[in-house]
């Protein structure tokens, strides 16, 4: 059987994947998509911990709990964030992060 | 003695009604030549009064006050009587010469302004007082010269008259300075008893260092004295009087030639009464002014034989008799100055006045040169001119100009005969050129349209005139009964000599006369050129093209050139340049890449983490 | 109750932001505060215009207003009347109403509330508070480069700030209070090394905020760039709240500290008088010539301050200081305001452009040559009565059988900027009002009769004093 330490270092493959994704590539539905990855490997050990931290023999559910919410506020966040995009694509016809760089100094 | 108050504030009342409430009414020269007779008026009934009313607290700190208050005596009775009675007479001329100036209210504005300024010189009490009018002459002789402030040459000259005033105001305030320092009062009242109980308190220090009293006293003297060779235009500050003659004609008859430029005499003569006559005997800076006075007379005098406007040779002739009044005053004689200070205001705002009137009839020509024959044109302002030509000149006997000037060379004979011959040679000059200006302006035939067309003024003109000659002669008998300083008063025998005296000054006389006709009778031009004279021995040029131009403008752009580079642009421009570039470093930081800050933001994560977990 | 006063501009403001119309709630404001000012400062013996809330209990901190001496309600006098004259004279550029005015109330605000602060914290933040506008007016409606302008002032003043801050730390750590009325008498237990110290972070610091020399060259660009209600209250009002702080704190904490300097505050000063006087001469613009000249001006003060360290007793040197710092206030304010009417009615304030203006515009013409005169210390303008006294000051305690002391060879050659000051000054008026009219005067429009009362209000100020300056003396006994 998988022991928790096999879990968080998937996890945190996922996370440091999701990382390398969000500072390296350019088109931002890759980025939005490397960024739902991070939040994946935070649940994803958050489940894990879940599962492995017993209270009198049984999992401890609060750690799940905040993964429905994490799960939650993703969908929201998703729903908002591609709202952006796309209105970001109307106004300046391009995803590509390079090209907006309005906050320059 | 409200009368005394009334005296001082009704000309500023005036003024102040005239500017704000009577504005562009035809009133004004009338409210403004009423508070100069009124103003007569009141000086006659001061006459004689020595007690004086309590002064204002002008300004006080705990104990300390400058004050505004009044002082009269002989000195400053007799005085006002010269100030307000000429001023009365310039007044009424005025109305009819400058009846038909657009700005007539503007100019007897300001002539009241003078009046007030003038009374509060003669009548202060302390040196702070004399100071605040003294710049308020300064003030409304700017705003007089400066009438038609629309020609480029009225405006420089009235420009001219302020700075040079300033700059010899400069020296007058560090001596009223110097002088409280030694004396501990700025009132003229106590002044001598603060200069006695200084040498008391510090007897061992001058008993050690004999010579320190007279090098303190003598320091402050000069710098008081400054203020006097501004006002009063001696060398080397004499240069804006004769510019000053830009503004309108009974201006210079009246402030520069009768009253303010007199008042550096007069200041000059209350120090020294305030002070004690006796400790400026033999003080360095008594020499120092007599020199002043003595070499201004005489280079004036130069100036004023070879000049073609007949205002600018009354100029410089003011000037000469200036220098006169100064040397008296140097050579501790101070009385004698006084006195030729009063009979020459009234002669002297004859002349100018009589000019005036020779210039408004000839359709503003000042050149003498193109008068002539004016004399049969206009007989009376030509005879009262001639009046007061033979005051200046010193006619033995019948005028006052000849008493006052024999005191002045008797003073001179006493002390010191250097400057007794330079005053003599003075003597000769000013007929010399009186002369000279006389014969060209009246006799002959006339040589310009201008001068033929010319013929008598009206009434409110020559009656002044008149009143004026009546004065040129009878001043000198006057004097007592006026109670002004007259030192035959107290005749302390100048006996001796006195046939020198007499001999030198007719034989000058007789000489000028005969040398002016001869060269001057009949002559259509100049016979006579010489160039250092007519150039005023080039100083003005020296000072505009030298000093104010090089020295001032040309150091001032210096100073703004190190100010630029030096402070603004090492000091400031270097810091705001380098808080500029340390912002440029952080600014590349910024690349607006939202991917760049998070790469960022995870390595500080890890950095804070590292620093926190493993240190 | 002081308080009303210092917060009133802030209640405009606020209203203003809310839609109030801009001008006349301003102005509306400037009147009641300058009848309320007025009153104040002519009643400030009788003790009950003392304000204070806690604001922090330890270390103890209160919003407390008052007036400790005669100097605060005489500063505060003077801000109230410039503050009506700016905001009467001010015109906003069209839309710009609500930032023009508004930023002038604040400034007036802030200037109020440093001069009747009793508490160092509230002292300081309110100067800080009146930057904050000045800085926005410049850089946002300001002529010329103004950015460059903006810029250098911030740099300039937040650096003198910075430490001016730091030395009031000091002194508020060795005191161990805020409350300057309690500082003063904890004065006497500060040990002289730390007073070298102090003072001379206090000159510093307070002395860029007044332009000493050779920290002045932020001052005339932004006078000359500043939109005119900014430069008359910055120049005639908040400028001096540095020789405020000098005279308030510096002189009685650390005499000893000020004594140590004074050579080199007297050798500033004169660089003040004589450098910057020969700079201004050589203006060819109004405003940089103004703006150095109140540069220069202030060099005079200086020196009544110099007289104060140098002679602790002397009893002339504070109350001069103050009346010229009054008289100058409104004299630059009323300068700065003809300056920009007369660019208004012929376009240019360059020297070289204009002349005879006086024949299109006689009333400008007699109001500015008030001005001029009054800040060329003519007699019956409060200028003179300030400038001698300073010098009167600077020769107390003068004693002939030793010599001239230092302050008095500095108050002599300060006297030299007198004649200076005549230069430029006849200069300016010579070239633009007198002389042959040019083009752009020739129909230059004179004052309207709105005009006037700014102009008119702040030469009243002047005349009074100058007519009679135990007026002001009085209030300061």
């Amino acid at each position: 059987m998988a022991s928790l330490n096999d879990y968080l270092l998937v996890s945190g493959l996922l996370f440091a994947i999701g990382l390398a994704g969000v500072v390296l590539r350019r088109n931002i539905i890759v980025v939005f998509m490397c960024l739902e990855l991070m939040l994946s490997a935070a649940n994803l050990s958050l489940v894990a911990f879940s599962r492995f931290n017993t209270v009198n023999g049984l999992p401890d559910y609060k750690g799940q709990m905040l993964v429905f919410f994490v799960i939650t506020v993703a969908a929201a966040e998703v729903a908002v964030g591609l709202a952006i995009i796309v209105a970001l694509y109307r106004a300046r016809q391009t995803i590509h992060t390079d090209e907006l760089a309005s906050l320059k100094g | 003695m409200t009368l005394a108050w009334i005296l001082l504030f009704l000309p500023l009342v005036a003024a102040a009604a005239n500017q704000l409430v009577l504005r562009k009414s035809p009133l004004v020269p009338l409210v403004s030549t009423a508070s100069a007779l009124a103003t007569l008026v009141l000086s006659f009934l001061l006459l004689g009064k020595t007690t004086s009313p309590d002064p204002i607290h002008w300004a006080s700190i705990g104990d300390f006050h400058i004050n505004i208050g009044i002082r009269l005596d002989a000195l400053s009775t007799g005085m006002m009587i010269v100030v307000t009675g000429i001023g009365t007479l310039v007044h009424l001329f005025s109305l009819a010469y400058m009846k038909e100036d657009e700005a007539r209210n503007r100019y007897f504005t300001g002539l009241s302004l003078f009046m007030f300024s003038m009374t509060g010189i003669v009548l202060a009490d302390n040196f702070i007082m004399t100071f605040i009018f003294w710049e308020l002459v300064g003030l409304s002789s700017f705003l007089l010269i400066g009438h038609w402030y629309q020609k480029d040459s009225a405006a420089d000259a009235a420009k001219k008259a302020f700075l040079c005033n300033r700059v010899g105001d400069f020296g007058f305030l560090i001596g009223i300075l110097m002088l409280w320092g030694i004396t501990g009062t700025l009132s003229f009242d106590a002044m001598k008893s603060g200069l006695a109980s200084f040498g008391t308190e510090n007897a061992a220090y001058f008993t050690q260092n004999s010579a320190a009293f007279s090098v303190i006293l003598s320091t402050a003297v000069l710098c008081i004295f400054c203020g006097a060779v501004g006002k009063s235009a001696q060398l080397p500050l004499h240069v804006w009087l004769p510019d000053a003659m830009e503004g309108p004609t009974p201006v210079s008859a009246l402030i520069h030639a009768a009253t303010m430029v007199a008042a550096g005499v007069y200041m000059l003569f209350r120090v020294q009464l305030s002070l004690g006559a006796d400790v400026f005997e033999g003080l360095f800076a008594s020499n120092v002014i007599a020199w002043t006075g003595g070499i201004t007379a005489l280079v004036a005098a130069l100036m004023a034989t070879q000049q073609d406007d007949i205002k600018r040779v009354l100029a410089y002739s003011t000037l000469s008799q200036l220098g006169y009044m100064v040397m008296a005053v140097g050579l501790v004689h101070g009385e004698a100055g006084m006195f030729h200070l009063f009979t020459h205001a009234w002669f002297k705002a004859l002349l100018f006045l009589g000019s005036g009137a020779v210039i408004y009839a000839c359709h503003h020509e000042q050149d003498i040169w193109k008068m002539g024959g004016l004399l049969k044109k206009m007989p009376i302002t030509g005879i009262t001119f001639a009046i007061g030509t033979a005051a200046l000149i010193a006619v033995p006997f019948v005028t006052s100009g000849f008493y006052s000037k024999e005191e002045i060379l008797a003073a001179a004979f006493g002390k010191n005969k250097a400057l007794f011959g330079i005053a003599v040679f003075v003597a000769f000059l000013t007929t010399f050129y009186m002369t000279r200006a006389f014969v060209v302006a009246f006799l002959g035939k006339p040589r310009s349209e201008n001068a033929d067309h010319a013929h008598e003024v009206g009434p409110l003109m020559f009656v002044p005139l008149v009143l004026l000659a009546g004065m040129a002669i009878g001043s000198a008998w006057l004097t007592g009964a006026l109670s002004a300083i007259d030192p035959r008063a107290n005749a302390h025998g100048h006996t001796e000599g006195h046939g020198i005296i007499l001999g030198a000054s007719i034989a000058s006389l007789v000489l000028g006369l005969i040398a002016g006709f001869l060269f001057y009778k009949g002559k259509d031009k100049d016979p006579v050129s010489i160039p250092l004279f007519r150039n005023r021995f080039y100083v003005d040029g020296f000072y505009d093209r030298v000093l104010v131009r090089y020295f001032q403008d040309a150091f001032a752009a210096i100073i703004h050139f190190f100010d630029e580079l030096l402070i603004n642009g090492l000091l400031v421009g270097g810091l705001s340049r380098g808080a500029a570039s340390l912002g440029g470093l952080f600014r590349k930081l910024q690349s607006g890449q939202l991917q760049g800050y998070a790469y960022a933001f995870g390595l500080g994560v890890i950095l804070v983490i590292y620093f926190t977990v493993f240190l | 109750m002081l308080a009303l006063i210092v917060f009133l501009p802030v209640v405009a403001f606020i209203a203003i932001l809310l839609g109030a119309p801009a001008r006349l709630t301003a102005i509306a404001a400037a009147a009641v505060n300058l009848v309320l000012g007025t009153y104040a400062a002519f009643t400030w013996k009788c003790g009950c215009w003392d304000f204070s809330i806690p604001v922090l209990a330890k270390p103890a901190m209160n919003l407390a207003f008052g007036f400790p001496d005669g100097m605060s309600a005489v500063m505060v006098l003077l801000t109230v009347i410039v503050t009506l004259a700016a905001v009467l004279s001010g015109k906003a550029p069209e839309g710009r109403e609500k930032l023009y005015f508004g930023s002038s109330l604040l400034i007036s605000a802030g200037a109020l509330g440093a001069f009747a602060a009793t508490d160092l914290f509230f002292f300081y933040a309110f100067h800080e508070l009146a930057l904050i506008p000045t800085f926005l007016m410049i850089g946002m409606l300001g002529r010329g480069d103004r950015k460059e302008v903006a810029w250098k002032i911030t740099i300039y003043l937040g650096l003198g700030s910075i430490v001016l801050l730091a030395g009031l730390v000091w002194l508020a750590n060795l005191t161990g209070t805020f409350n300057m009325g309690q500082m003063v008498k904890a004065a006497g237990t500060i040990d002289p090394a730390a007073q070298k110290g102090i003072a001379a972070l206090l000159i510093v610091g307070f002395g860029t905020l007044v332009s000493l020399f050779p920290f002045h060259s932020w001052a005339a660009p932004a006078y000359a760039s500043a939109p005119a209600p900014v430069a008359m209250l910055h120049a005639g009002v908040l400028k001096k709240f540095g020789l405020y702080g000098l005279l308030r704190l510096a002189v009685p904490l650390v005499p000893e500290g000020m004594n140590a300097w004074l050579t080199p505050l007297l050798v500033l000063l004169l660089g003040n008088i004589l450098w910057c006087g020969f700079v201004t001469i050589s203006q060819k613009r109004l405003d940089g010539m103004l703006g150095n000249s109140s540069v220069m001006h202030m060099g005079y003060i200086f020196l009544a301050i110099a007289a104060l360290v140098a002679f602790p007793e002397n009893p002339l040197a504070k109350p001069a200081a103050v009346l010229l710092m009054f008289a100058h206030g409104v004299s630059i304010a009323l300068l700065f305001g003809l300056t920009d009417r007369i660019e208004r009615s012929t376009g240019s304030i360059d020297l070289q452009d204009l002349g005879g203006l006086a024949k299109s515009a006689p009333t400008l013409a007699f109001l500015f040559g008030i001005a001029a005169m009054a800040s060329i210390g003519l007699p019956g303008l409060a200028n003179f009565s300030g400038e001698v006294l300073v010098f009167l000051s600077a020769f107390k305690g003068y004693d002939p059988t030793k010599g001239l002391g230092p302050v008095q060879i500095a108050c002599i050659l300060s006297i030299w900027g007198v004649v200076i000051s005549a230069v430029y000054m006849l200069r300016a008026y010579r070239n633009i009002f007198q002389g042959p009219a040019v083009k752009s005067t020739e129909s230059a429009a004179d004052l309207s009769l709105a005009d006037r009362i700014p102009a008119l209000l702040l030469i009243l100020a002047l005349f009074a004093v100058g007519l009679y300056p135990n007026l002001l003396l009085n209030l300061l006994k």
